[in-house]
């Protein structure tokens, strides 16, 4: 435990570090960058290519230990996930998809050629004969260099290229090799190289694309001149808005050297923007906070820390563990930080406090009901879900009965055994339901009342006299008018379905009202988890508590995404940092 | 590694100004090693450590070369206002772009860099710009086959030519050759004709609001192909362009795409909808998201295609209109007769227009069905086996599941009245 959490911790450091603890996570986020910046994925992909360069090995040793290392702990919480886990959980969808026998493990694609790749500079003649060796259509330089990237060659190696193109062509080097070999300078970290490449690119050209701008900026930044990256996001500037990486590299470098208004002020030009910031962004600025004692300063990592609560975004581990330091270290105020989960009921394991109770506020109510008429049901053509004559008839049902206590998507919960008879499932659910005196709604379509062998008119019947009923055309969609029901109902109102409503909550307008639907969807969709016909119907629990960063100005709980959990846009965290102040 | 990196790094410090006032002996030792590859070029620095292999030492000599360059290429130009300086700013980032061989296009006009710069999102940027480098590309190939058949024809020309000036003598033909002309005569004739007589195929045009200038363009390609191949035919449809406002978007782009021929085609172009124009229980909508299966084609109805390309994703618009005027749906019977593979089975109207015609003349639904693009499908299923099926399904209950069917689509306006 200790050594991974090491390893995670000692990243932001990697400059100055042992280079190899850090490699995972640096080496991931780098190499995705280089893909969408120079089309490397477009080169030959079936080569193989060995390197025998000990750095490398060491290196991949390393992420396959630690690869073991996390899937063996991700088997250990996989179990405790499946004790108490709710729809929305982090993680569960990735079981679920698991429990599909047909989700296969990826097959590497077979080897079809091996290129060794130099390990030590070579001169003229060798990149010569190298050449004449190499079979391929594509141009012969640019293809090793990208191979150099792909396997990380050591700078020399393509220093060796670079001199020899450059001999051949009278001490000119073209600027995609120049491009490749200053991510390869970054990459390694070669402060003088990329300082000496920098001075190249702005002797030859006037102004560099933005993949080059990014790769400066990312390699000027822990040098001397790291003023000059702000130069050049300004270049960038001109042409289009700044990727949030630029903005992220340019903040680190402004607090790596102590400048917290430049660095506060990059920010809050990136939020002008629209744009969300990297997590790691945010997280520098609670590392570099530690040493920083003001005011001014802890109010700004509190504006922070709402801003992730009104963006419904979570803190990864590490940044968690940031979070947390710093709170300890703010001198006099005594903070105490703990990493719990949080109960059932909604109590904090770590303080025992209840945390936020999941219910709207009865204004968020209301504009979410109307949100939902207008742009789910609605959206401006009432004749794509269903047609007027049918809202008014929905309209005229809901409004002459007594609210519901369940709405049940008739459609989705028959189709959940295969096997069984659809009405029969039906029936079988809303009789037990009907058993415990709640109001019961069925939404469901024409067709289930024509006689067929799935659809028997006597279970029919039979589910009529328990429970209400409405039946949209065959034509119609009916989830829409469960989200309706429900919520016109109340806030007490549950609704069964498996369905996750993705689709209807993307046709909501904004990201708020989105979040909004989400919420009351946490808090009042009930799942059904039985796996045999016949058995006792179950549902899965609902949250009563909203995962959110929250405070109550003398504690704070802060949901965290583990780093070994897939969680999905629609799932939310179960791991917890709970702060509070010791009086 | 590193450790050897910074040490050799204060030699090349050291080396630099050693090397630039000997910058033309450099230069000129670049050009001699390209002459005697096989030996290692004669520049050495003395002051350099036995251990290292010589050929390291001229790692860096390429730096020079590649500094020394600034006054050949500093040419700054004098920007006179901001937006310019955009401009100019968004045509350098695209030429340095090309340089890294990204997708951009050579050469490219004022016009298209201000719709590069009007662009909201990267994305979009990078989409249009492909989008140029693909046209630009194609230009060059095209032209390029277009020189390699002149020069061909040419040197066909040469080498006929003194055979020709030797067999110079009459010979006797029943036609002059006006083959083109004559076609098109031909089937301006059928077209009046069908104009007259001819079964109604109407084009609902009233779709330009859910399309972008780009989806739009390729619907009016679309209509332009589709009204071709319905010429050719020998049984055309009389084509109607229904709620074709004029001066609207569609009615412009038809214009300019047609020019003069545009007022002498013989199709009927109305302002008016199709409910207007016909009675509405014998139109029949035809759209993918209908509930209802074509099985035949019949000659006494009038069908429907809505003339709209969709890449936005807006399932059920064409649904939503027809449920709208209470019109009868149709979709063709794709999952009956073929095995689908991918793709949306929403066809171009090119396609659609085929497959009628086809159908209209023939009746065979195998025969229609080969329009579909072979990509969209594995093969045909077994229809024998298929109709069997269905033959023994409507028999087993007995007159109960086909009438209800056909009655259903009639019947639907009627029960929304009702409620």
């Amino acid at each position: 435990m200790t050594f991974y959490f090491t390893g995670i911790r000692s990243f932001p450091k990697l400059w100055k570090s042992n280079p190899y603890l850090g490699l995972g996570p640096g080496h991931s986020s780098l190499s995705v960058f280089l893909k969408d910046c120079y089309g490397i994925k477009n080169q030959e992909k079936w080569f193989s290519l060995k390197t025998v360069c000990p750095q490398n090995t060491k290196a991949m040793n390393l992420l396959v230990a630690k690869a073991r290392y996390v899937r063996k702990k991700d088997e250990g919480s996989s179990k405790q996930v499946s004790a108490d886990s709710h729809m929305f959980a982090a993680g569960a969808a990735k079981k679920r998809s698991q429990m599909n026998p047909l989700s296969k493990e990826h097959v590497l694609p077979p080897v079809k050629n091996i290129f060794q790749l130099p390990t030590k500079p070579l001169n003229s003649e060798e990149w010569d004969k190298l050449k004449e060796d190499f079979k391929e259509k594509a141009n012969f330089e640019n293809w090793i260099i990208s191979q150099m990237i792909k396997c990380h060659s050591s700078v020399d190696v393509a220093k060796s290229v670079l001199a020899w193109v450059a001999a051949k062509n009278n001490g000119i080097v073209g600027y995609d090799l120049l491009v490749k070999y200053l991510y390869l300078c970054v990459f390694h970290k070669q402060t003088s190289e990329i300082i000496d490449v920098y001075e190249i690119m702005k002797a030859r050209y006037k102004r560099l694309e933005s993949g080059a701008y990014t790769l400066l900026i990312r390699g000027l930044i822990h040098t001397d001149r790291w003023r000059e990256a702000l130069l050049l996001l300004e270049d960038i500037k001109k042409v289009m808005i700044p990727s949030k990486k630029n903005y992220n590299d340019c903040i680190q470098g402004a607090l790596f050297h102590q400048d917290v208004n430049v660095a506060w002020n990059l920010y809050q030009e990136l939020l002008g923007h629209d744009i969300v910031p990297m997590l790691e962004t945010l997280k520098a600025f609670f590392d570099f906070g530690k040493d920083m004692k003001g005011d001014q300063y802890s109010n700004k990592l509190q504006d922070i820390l709402l801003y992730l609560r009104n963006n419904q975004l979570y803190p990864g581990e590490s940044f968690a563990h940031s979070i947390k330091t710093w709170f300890e270290s703010v001198p006099g105020e005594h903070w105490k930080g703990q990493f719990t989960t949080i109960q059932q009921s909604g109590q904090c394991l770590g303080c025992g406090k209840t945390v936020e109770s999941i219910h709207l506020s009865s204004e968020e109510y209301e504009f979410l009901k109307e949100k939902i008429m207008r742009d789910v049901i609605d959206g401006g053509d009432q004749y794509k879900k269903t047609t007027p004559q049918e809202l008014k008839r929905f309209q005229n049902f809901v409004k002459y009965h007594p609210p519901f206590d369940i709405v049940i998507d008739g459609l989705n919960v028959a189709k959940m055994f295969p096997k069984a008879r659809e009405s029969q499932v039906l029936l079988d659910v809303v009789s037990q339901l009907a058993k415990q005196n709640l109001q019961v709604l069925v939404l469901g379509r024409k067709h289930m009342l024509k006689q067929n062998s799935r659809w028997r008119k006597d279970d029919m019947e039979k589910v009529q006299k328990q429970a209400s009923f409405f039946f949209a055309d065959n034509i119609s969609e009916d989830d829409p008018f469960l989200l309706y029901a429900t919520l016109h109902s109340g806030n007490h109102c549950k609704f069964i379905t498996k369905d996750l409503m993705r689709d209807h909550k993307a046709c909501l307008p904004d990201a708020k009202t989105q979040r909004l639907f989400f919420k009351w969807q946490q808090g009042h969709q009930l799942a059904i988890v039985s796996k045999h016909p016949g058995s006792k119907v179950t549902f899965q629990h609902i949250l009563i508590y909203d995962t959110v960063v929250q405070t109550t100005g003398d504690s704070w709980h802060i949901p965290y995404d583990d780093d070994v959990v897939e969680r999905y846009s629609y799932e939310v965290p179960t791991k917890w940092l709970c702060l509070h102040r010791k009086t | 590694m590193s450790v050897s990196v910074t040490f050799l790094r204060p030699f090349a410090r050291v080396l630099v100004p050693f090397t630039l006032h000997r910058k033309r002996r450099v230069l000129y030792s670049t050009t001699l090693q390209r002459y005697t590859s096989s030996k290692i070029p004669a520049v050495s620095y003395p002051n350099k450590e036995s251990t290292s292999p010589p050929e390291e030492l001229e790692l860096d000599r390429w730096k020079i070369t590649m500094k020394s360059s600034v006054q050949e290429e500093g040419v700054s130009t004098v920007s006179s206002s901001k937006d310019e300086d955009t401009l100019a700013a968004t045509r350098e980032l695209i030429e340095m772009w090309r340089l890294l061989r990204r997708e951009v296009p050579e050469h490219i006009s004022e016009e298209e860099l201000k719709t590069v710069m009007e662009c909201v999102s990267k994305s979009s940027k990078r989409k249009y710009l492909k989008y140029l480098y693909i046209k630009e590309k194609m230009k060059k190939s095209k032209q390029i086959k277009k020189e390699m058949k002149i020069a061909a024809k040419e040197q066909v020309k040469k080498d006929q030519l003194p055979e020709t000036t030797k067999e110079d003598k009459q010979q006797n033909f029943l036609f002059l050759r006006l083959w083109d002309r004559n076609m098109d005569i031909a089937m301006g004739w059928k077209g009046a004709q069908a104009m007259q007589f001819g079964q109604p195929l109407v084009f609902d045009m009233a779709y330009d609001d859910y399309m972008k200038p780009k989806e739009l363009q390729n619907a009016v390609s679309q209509l332009l192909e589709s009204e071709g191949w319905n010429r050719r035919n020998v049984d055309p449809f009389h084509i109607h362009f229904c709620s074709l406002k004029t001066g609207g978007a569609y009615y412009r782009e038809l214009v300019k795409r047609y020019g003069e021929k545009w007022n002498k085609l013989l199709l009927t172009a109305t302002e008016k909808s199709h409910v207007d124009l016909f009675p509405k229980d014998s139109i029949i909508y035809l759209t993918s998201d209908s509930p209802n299966v074509m099985t035949t084609f019949k000659h006494d109805k009038i069908y429907v295609v809505g003339s709209f390309v969709d890449k936005n994703m807006q399932p059920g618009t064409s649904l939503a209109k027809a449920k709208r005027l209470k019109l009868a749906t149709e979709c063709l019977p794709l999952d009956k007769y073929l095995q689908w593979d991918t793709g949306t089975k929403n066809l171009t109207l090119d396609q659609m227009i085929r497959i009628l015609l086809c159908l209209k003349n023939t009746g065979s639904w195998e025969e229609a069905l080969k329009f579909v693009p072979r990509r969209k499908h594995t093969g045909y299923l077994d229809i024998s086996q298929h109709s069997q099926e269905f033959f023994n399904r409507v028999k087993s209950k007995t007159f109960n599941s086909f009438p209800r069917g056909s009655v259903d689509i009639h019947r639907k306006g009627n029960l929304n009245e009702n409620i």
